[in-house]
């Protein structure tokens, strides 16, 4: 069954209230009083959850200084738990927070939940999170989300974190000097797994070899 | 009748999920026992129910031991209603365990019409004055070097206090959340 | 102290090896029950700090009068009952400490937000709907739906009467449907 609030109507009772303290000390005194009650309680979902709690924290203390008002703070930490929630399920119980939260980066770039479970699965002995941000580094400079998916699942079995950013870096730079997000990727990744053409037309990794 | 039933359950499904207590409450309530008489069956007949059960000391115990910490391992959990027993709270995520060591990040930006410029993000709290910079010949490059430890963050510079610019030579992020994105740095070494 | 392995070893058993003089194996107890309680305290008095000083005082009570716990074999709901009045206490505590209070209303409009930002959504809500529950209510009912326990039980920890109590679990029942109606199906 799903359910989806429409209008939700709050009461809120600020001075005194054992609910509107915050308990996050990063918190205290910086958000408006109408999102530290949904913020605490979303902190308290996640802590429950297993979730890293600072990138939820960082998330609101950008808004709060950015003087955004408490409802686009509100929208903005729980849609951030969500994608932490679904990176963790993807990723396994067993992720660390770098690799949770640069799971969630990568989300929110648009991988998807099946595609961190494949870098999972490709990649089970080694840390994740350089794999994941690379990924969402690669979008950052146009590659196409499906094209950085599969350049990073392409890559997932054999290479070094320090290969992953070195590939990041070299992309970057080449695309500063005038190159398509796209060659400059194709170029680099060929170097490194020579098993098929990460062109535009490409939306999934080649096969494995069995 | 049934939409309501369901409703009541979703909530009791939610307020059933576990809550994570602060894993240091067992050192305090350990502490505030023996801080106090220690408590004892009185001598003397009692009506006690039970039979002793055989103390043994399992191999985990005996390395704990040794290395000092006192600790009880509990592997199971018995519930004090015999009903099934509630699941373990999921496994938290767990930082990075390599020891960090800070790396100096310099960060420029070119703003000649600037009165002020700082240094807004993850790793200052998003303090808007915690990181001001500075100008650095004069010819409206403005610059600060920071000390940041492995990880990734998310920043922005600020402008005479009032306009958020990203970094022009750093990827971006794709967070839309506050109007326009962020830029994010990537410290190796973890 | 000795560090035993107490998988297997019941409640009896353990209150037994702590009234012989075996404080140490009080921590069995304690980590035993600290999750499960733990959760009690949170829902009932929604923040973490309050939270866990109802469950410390809970617990140390409990070691100081553990020989007037007449059934060692039930000592989980013989402390759960310490708990809910510690938590009582400590409620009533802070509602005369409330001064002012002020009355916000602030409305969420739900633009595109992925399925688990729904999730959380929901969470959020339905702690907060919690909160509003007046205590005796609130307590009834996190009693019977979240720790599952009988009427007769209920009694026993509560010192209310079985009417009484069914009377405030309907309440919070009711006035949870109220404040959750404004959640829309698909």
């Amino acid at each position: 069954m799903r359910l989806r609030p429409a209008i939700i109507v709050m009461t809120l009772a600020v001075a005194g209230s054992s609910w509107a303290e915050a308990q996050e000390p990063r918190l205290v005194g910086r958000l408006p009083a109408d999102a530290r009650l949904h913020v605490d309680a979303i902190l308290d979902s996640a802590r429950s959850l297993g979730l890293p709690i600072e990138p939820l924290v960082d998330r609101a203390l950008e808004g709060a200084s950015k003087q955004a008002s408490g409802e686009r703070i509100v929208t903005a930490v729980r849609r951030l738990a969500g994608e932490l929630q679904i990176a963790r399920d993807a990723l396994g119980s067993r992720s660390t927070s770098n690799e949770v939260t640069a799971g969630a980066s990568a989300l929110r770039a648009g991988a998807t939940g099946d595609d961190l479970a494949r870098l999972r699965r490709l990649r089970t002995d080694r840390s994740l999170a350089i794999a994941a941000a690379v990924l969402a580094d690669l979008v950052a400079v146009g590659v196409p989300a499906d094209t950085a998916v599969a350049a990073v699942l392409a890559l997932a079995e054999f290479a070094q974190d320090a290969e992953y950013l070195a590939l990041r870096d070299n992309v970057e730079r080449d695309v500063a000097l005038g190159a398509s997000p796209i060659s400059a990727l194709g170029v680099r990744v060929e170097a490194n797994a020579p098993q098929g053409d990460f062109g535009a037309t490409s939306s999934r990794p080649p096969a494995r070899k069995p | 009748m049934t939409e309501r039933d369901m409703l009541l359950e979703r909530v009791a499904e939610v307020l059933k999920e576990p809550v994570a207590i602060d894993p240091d409450l067992d050192r305090r309530i350990m502490n505030e026992v023996r801080a106090g008489p220690t408590v004892r069956a009185p001598i003397g007949p009692v009506a006690w129910l039970i039979r002793r059960r055989v103390v043994s000391v399992s191999p985990l115990g005996g390395l704990a031991l040794a290395a000092g910490i006192a600790a009880v391992a509990l592997l199971g959990r018995s519930v004090w209603q015999a009903t099934a027993p509630s699941a373990a709270p999921p496994s938290a995520t767990v930082a990075a365990t390599a020891e960090p060591t800070p790396s100096l990040v310099q960060f420029v930006i070119l703003a000649p019409t600037a009165g002020t410029v700082s240094l807004v993000g993850d790793f200052n709290d998003w303090d808007r004055s915690a990181t001001p910079m500075r100008p650095a010949r004069g010819d409206g490059i403005w610059s600060v070097t920071v000390p940041l430890e492995p990880g990734r963050y998310r920043y922005a510079f600020l402008v005479d206090g009032q306009t958020w610019v990203a970094d022009p030579s750093a990827p971006s992020t794709f967070d839309d959340d506050f109007g326009p994105p962020n830029s994010v740095v990537t410290v190796g070494g973890s | 102290m000795g560090i035993h392995d107490v998988t297997g070893e019941s409640d009896g058993a353990l209150v037994q090896r702590v009234l012989d003089g075996d404080t140490a194996a009080y921590a069995g107890l304690v980590s035993r029950y600290r999750d499960r309680l733990g959760r009690y305290a949170m829902r009932m008095l929604g923040n973490r700090a309050d939270a866990e000083e109802a469950l410390q005082d809970a617990f140390v009570r409990g070691y100081r009068s553990l020989r007037r716990c007449t059934d060692p074999e039930r000592f989980g709901a013989w402390l759960f009952g310490i708990l809910v009045n510690r938590c009582r206490t400590l409620g009533g505590r802070r509602a005369r400490r409330q001064r002012t209070v002020v009355h916000d209303e602030l409305a969420l409009s739900r633009a595109s937000v992925r399925d688990e930002g729904e999730q959380f959504a929901l969470r959020e809500t339905i702690r907060w709907a919690v909160a509003q529950l007046p205590s005796a209510n609130r307590e009834a009912f996190l009693l019977k739906h979240v720790e599952e326990l009988s009427y007769e039980e209920m009694t026993e920890i509560t010192g209310a009467s079985v009417s009484a109590l069914k009377m405030r679990v309907m309440r919070a029942r009711e006035e949870l449907q109220r404040l959750l109606s404004e959640v829309v199906h698909d």
